[in-house]
């Protein structure tokens, strides 16, 4: 799950992020998205793809730094010092970013996950050079109070509160990874807990910020309406200074093991008008070979309302509300979930069999052709949407480049996703679900907390 | 300048003559902004059919998609008394099944599109649409005509999506936010056309039945009361030409399009109205004040005075809420105009014993924006935000479509997309004083809280001449008063 700085554009618990294309459509060519890529002495990696449809430039600043990186006792720092970034640096005011971007008409906004730290702008393309000074700046020197840092952090608590314990199935969606990962940090919930963000200390922040936000272990992204020289010069006058530390930066070594049983979770909520039940199995990384064909079964299960999921459990069957499947993807090990929330009156036991059976179908019987077409032109036409805008573009630069290490992989994943056949679909069905164990996690109301009579 | 680091200067310095101009500004403050480039809003493109469909293009061909729009201009200010939700209901059964098609080979249909169609009502309007590339739109344009003309209503379909959105209300109604924003549009209108939620209320869908549905169908789904809006790769020509192939053969019956009665205020008595809900996570603040109308002379100072307000991270209540006190994860403000009388709406969600403080501070930046003028330098960004916001949202089809579907159901001209920056830019201080003075008087305002009662309720006693609590089971959002706010 994503936390971001701000949730005025920020979608609420849906699960999964990573952006998806497609081959293209019958008669339709898809241009590729033409792209620039350097690496600045100090490591910084820069990427710019120009369009000028609007007078509008993005700027995304990737950092390799997610909440698995979060220190020992700290669960959520790194969600926590994502916020701390927009406070005060040795030039720049807190809030200052928000002068830089929304008042003159732009926007702003940061998102942390498992593997990643993300911050993005978009504005007007005049106010280019202005956005790279500020984000040079507080990639060097950020210089934040005591004051400033005890008052974000309340907000960040309300964060947590906001997206886990006020809506009726945040807690749901919040134990999925800590009841499914056996060893590795993603275990940890990105957004914490209120005990461990409590207990950080402006301390920790300096000490986060020598260590992770450094040139080597970032990635720029600019995208829409700019010079591509002016861009560069302007990129070498305000990031090339930044030094790089000495030390190399600490990464994760830890290992998911193969889950070796079957195993159950339960989870509760004192608000939980339907119970609720998801099947998780362990992903490969997003790396892997056999992501494209991952990506499509998780299509065919969960991608609108005539998917699978929908279908059976949702209008034929009518146990479900709601009935969906996600592949939730990291560099490391990553989920499938198969996750539905009951209809009225309706048992988990049956839930649970149903999600078990059209997902297991899935493996044992090769998907029509009409079908996989189908799903090929969904995840084209959503590619399309998404990028857009240069705010978009830069998205899905910037998450080819750092979450697959490989920045052509944005037009790649395209002819990828058209390659996919029935039997490779079938195969890794077989391979990551049925073949593999998993791990069921219920959610129901917590019965020494029962609300006054739901209507 | 004193601090110039010695590095920076280096860096500057290897880029030869071309930068030396560049070099001459100092590093501790941000660089100056170059020349503004504007960006290029095209006036909406427009035509009829005989039938009387109206047809709106707008234009934008960097990318092969387009988004496709049938508007209905009504929607639930025409449910009938007892039928709270009919509207959203019937525009939620159109993608359920037509004459010719079941609902899962509707669905499949469309997606196999690349799309999905979606349907659903708001208060003035209730729209079918779709997103697809541009060789798809022939085949989206016949589903969408095909469901807006020829719906089955079957009954199997009817008590299935019946029971889901019944299900759907016992979420809604679970989350102190949802909870608390329904029932201060309630405090506002009463039983007044806009009082009860669009969706409808767990009493009211049991009572819906198909001759209801139908009969809402054969009143206000006719091409005279119809829009059909195109954003995108595709030209006025081709738009008309798609139209009448596909729109042409709709009939306008004789009988006189169903009016709405005149929307007006009917808000409960002054107090604040506090719903327990045990163990909730957070507490739901809402605030909710009648305002004009969509079509009202002084609409742009509204969005202007609203932005000021309620509107990006840096309005005036995220300020005061979230940056200088931490109390919520963000909290702002939403002016929902409607034809004849809009609300401006308020909604935070904070921890519980937080809540009262919350409620004091969004009234204490009420009367603010009431009686000191807005600075200038403020005054300038917040327009600057939401002219930004304004041009980003014509980047995406379906954003184009959003911004012309909301004048046509206004009833202002489609040119008006041309004229919305210039507008917003001439808004003055006074402008937003007056517009504040004339909406935002403490009389009008009504708050409720949802949350757990207990921790925030005496604290709310200062604040108003009567706090209500409601436990969550017993809400009733059709009810004409709530019982002890007399």
């Amino acid at each position: 799950m994503k936390f971001s700085r701000s949730w005025l554009v920020a979608a609420a618990w849906v699960l999964g992020s990573a952006a998806i294309a497609a081959p293209p459509a019958p008669g339709l060519k898809l241009a590729p998205l033409a792209y620039t890529e350097r690496t600045l002495p100090n490591g910084l990696q820069v990427l710019a793809a120009e369009n000028h449809a609007s007078p509008t430039v993005s700027v995304h600043v990737w950092y390799h730094v997610g909440s698995k990186d979060d220190p020992a006792g700290r669960s959520g720092f790194a969600h926590l010092f994502e916020h701390m970034m927009f406070k005060s640096t040795r030039y720049l005011k807190a809030e200052q970013f928000d002068r830089l971007t929304e008042d003159v008409g732009g926007s702003n906004n940061a998102f942390t996950s498992d593997d990643v730290t993300a911050y993005h702008e978009v504005v007007p393309s005049n106010h280019l050079e202005r956005l790279l000074w500020a984000e040079a700046e507080r990639m060097a020197h950020l210089e934040v109070d005591e004051a400033n840092f005890k008052s974000e952090r309340s907000v960040v608590e309300e964060e947590f509160r906001q997206s886990v314990l006020a809506p009726p199935y945040g807690r749901f969606f919040h134990a999925l990874p800590q009841a499914a990962f056996v060893a590795h940090p993603y275990k940890r919930p990105t957004i914490g807990n209120i005990e461990d963000l409590e207990a950080a200390t402006l301390d920790d922040v300096i000490a986060f910020h020598r260590t992770h936000y450094r040139p080597d272990n970032a990635t720029l992204v600019v995208t829409g309406d700019f010079e591509p020289k002016q861009l560069q010069a302007w990129v070498d006058k305000y990031f090339a200074p930044v030094t790089r530390p000495e030390a190399p930066v600490p990464r994760v070594g830890v290992q998911e093991p193969a889950w070796e049983t079957d195993r159950e979770a339960a989870a509760t909520g004192p608000q939980v008008p339907l119970p609720a039940v998801a099947i998780v199995w362990q992903a490969p990384a997003v790396t892997s070979a056999d992501v494209p064909a991952l990506r499509v079964a998780a299509a065919l299960l969960g991608v609108g309302e005539s998917s699978r999921l929908n279908q059976a459990l949702v209008y034929r069957q009518q146990i479900a509300g709601q009935a969906g499947f996600d592949a939730d993807l990291r560099t490391g090990p990553g989920l499938l979930i198969a996750y539905a929330i009951a209809a009225g009156g309706k048992p988990l036991k049956a839930l649970t069999t149903a999600l078990q059976v059209e997902v297991m179908r899935l493996a044992e019987q090769p998907a029509p052709a009409a079908e996989l077409a189908k799903v090929k032109t969904q995840l084209l036409t959503q590619a399309l949407v998404e990028r857009q805008t240069p705010e978009g573009q830069a998205s899905a630069l910037a998450n080819a480049a750092v979450l697959y290490a490989d920045a052509a992989q944005v037009n790649r994943q395209l002819d990828e996703l058209q390659r996919v056949s029935a039997a490779d679909v079938q195969r890794v069905m077989r391979h990551y679900v049925a073949q593999a164990h998993r791990v069921t996690v219920t959610y129901t109301q917590d019965t020494a907390k029962q609300p006054g009579g739901t209507p | 300048m004193k601090h110039k680091p010695l590095k920076a200067l280096l860096a500057g310095l290897s880029l030869g003559a071309a930068a030396a101009a560049a070099l001459a500004q100092p590093y501790d403050t941000p660089p100056p902004p170059a020349a503004p480039r504007e960006p290029r809003i095209a006036a909406p493109a427009e035509g009829r059919l005989l039938n009387g469909l109206g047809v709106v293009v707008a234009e934008r061909h960097d990318v092969p998609l387009v988004t496709a729009r049938l508007v209905v201009l009504s929607g639930a200010e025409v449910d009938p008394p007892q039928r709270a939700g009919l509207a959203s209901v019937t525009a939620g059964l159109l993608t359920r099944g037509t004459r010719r098609r079941s609902a899962p080979a509707l669905v499949a249909a469309a997606e196999a599109l690349g799309g999905s169609l979606d349907s659903g009502a708001g208060w003035n309007a209730s729209q079918v649409g779709i997103t697809v590339t541009t060789p798809k739109l022939p085949a989206a344009l016949a589903l969408v005509s095909e469901v807006v003309m020829r719906p089955a209503f079957a009954p199997a379909e009817i008590e299935r999506y019946r029971t889901q959105a019944l299900d759907e209300m016992k979420v809604a109604y679970a989350e102190p936010g949802t909870l608390a924003g329904l029932t201060a549009q309630r405090s506002v209108f009463g039983d007044g056309s806009y009082g009860h939620p669009v969706s409808g209320t767990p009493a009211s869908l049991p009572r819906l039945t198909r001759a209801d549905i139908a009969k809402l169908h054969a009143g206000i789904y006719r091409p005279d009361n119809a829009v059909l809006v195109l954003a995108g790769d595709v030209d006025l020509p081709t738009a008309l030409q798609l139209a009448q192939r596909h729109f042409g053969g709709w009939r306008a019956p004789h009988t006189p399009i169903p009016k709405a009665p005149p929307p007006a205020a009917r808000p409960w008595p002054e107090g604040v109205v506090v719903i327990d809900m045990p163990g909730a996570g957070q507490a739901g603040v809402a605030m909710a004040l009648p305002t004009i109308a969509s079509d009202a002379p002084d609409r742009i100072a509204g969005m202007v005075t609203n932005a000021v307000l309620g509107t990006g991270y840096s309005s005036r209540l995220n300020q005061e809420i979230r940056i200088k006190r931490g109390l919520s994860y963000g909290a702002r403000s939403h002016l929902d105009t409607r034809r004849g009388v809009g609300v401006l709406r308020v909604g935070v969600q904070t921890k519980n014993p937080s809540a009262a403080e919350v409620v004091g501070l969004v009234s204490g930046e009420l009367d603010r924006l009431m009686h000191t003028p807005v600075p200038a330098e403020e005054l300038a960004a917040r327009k600057a935000n939401l002219i930004g916001g304004f041009s980003r949202s014509l980047e995406t089809t379906s954003g184009l479509a959003d911004e012309v579907v909301a004048l046509q159901i206004a009833g202002l001209p489609a040119s008006d997309l041309v004229q919305r920056i210039p507008e917003l830019e001439e808004v003055s201080i006074s402008d937003v004083q007056a517009f504040a003075m004339k909406n935002f008087d403490a009389a009008r305002r009504r708050a409720v809280v949802a949350g757990v009662a207990s921790e925030f309720e005496a604290g709310l006693k200062p604040l108003a001449p009567k706090v209500v609590v409601v436990p969550q089971g017993k809400l009733d959002l059709e009810a004409r008063g709530l019982p002890g706010l007399e």
